[in-house]
């Protein structure tokens, strides 16, 4: 309760200087669902959230923590 | 098109769709304002064309909340335009507009019994604004998805 979902996706995106719309591409999404959860108005869910880590060479832990 | 471009080009259909659901939301909203139907009491509108014409206006708008349409683009294409953010929007908008659709059920059915509205008329006054607020809402989540990208 009161816990908020925190998003490193838009860090790990560019630390692979990846574009919202390669990223997208990888996923296999579109580049509005990548805005939206970079920027923490949706939360994802389980199997788009394991498709991310995927894509990034990470995992959901390391994209998404509660704090 | 390579996947690049199908990315882009969904991207564009998406931000379109958006624009366009609010134009067509206000250019409907603004008809009633203009030429709103005028219901007789025996529950036929005094213009049925006008009445036939509102209601088809309001359920080809409605078409749009529906994750579907754009069979021209393909289904990539489609699939990107209607992803899961546009679901969940699709949801958030609907529900939107059923609040809306309540408080003006109960807000009619707490008037004094004199003042007579007939079926279609209820339905009238029910309908347009949740119809109007459900694609607004709708095309404002859109938009504010893919706003800061």
């Amino acid at each position: 309760v009161g816990e908020q979902l925190v998003s490193r996706l838009r860090e790990e995106r560019t630390r692979r200087n990846l574009t919202q719309a390669q990223l997208a591409e990888l996923v296999g999404v579109s580049r509005k669902t990548i805005n939206t959860v970079e920027n923490g108005i949706f939360i994802p869910s389980t199997v788009l959230s394991l498709r991310l880590a995927r894509a990034l060479g990470t995992t959901v832990e390391e994209l998404f923590q509660l704090r | 098109m390579s996947p690049q471009n199908v990315v882009e080009f969904a991207d564009r259909i998406s931000r379109r769709r958006a624009l366009g659901t609010a134009l067509a939301t206000i250019v409907f909203l603004a008809i009633q304002v203009v030429v709103r139907p005028v219901f007789r009491t025996d529950g036929y509108a005094a213009s049925d064309l006008g009445a036939h014409m509102w209601a088809l206006n309001a359920a080809l708008l409605l078409l749009l909340l529906l994750p579907a349409g754009g069979f021209v683009w393909g289904r990539r294409v489609r699939t990107l335009v209607n992803d899961e953010v546009s679901r969940n929007n699709s949801r958030t908008a609907m529900a939107a507009g059923f609040w809306v659709a309540m408080v003006i059920a109960l807000g009619l059915y707490a008037l004094p019994a004199s003042r007579g509205f007939n079926a279609r008329e209820a339905i009238y006054l029910i309908a347009t604004p949740t119809t109007g607020v459900a694609l607004l809402a709708f095309a404002w989540l859109e938009s504010r998805a893919h706003r800061g990208g």
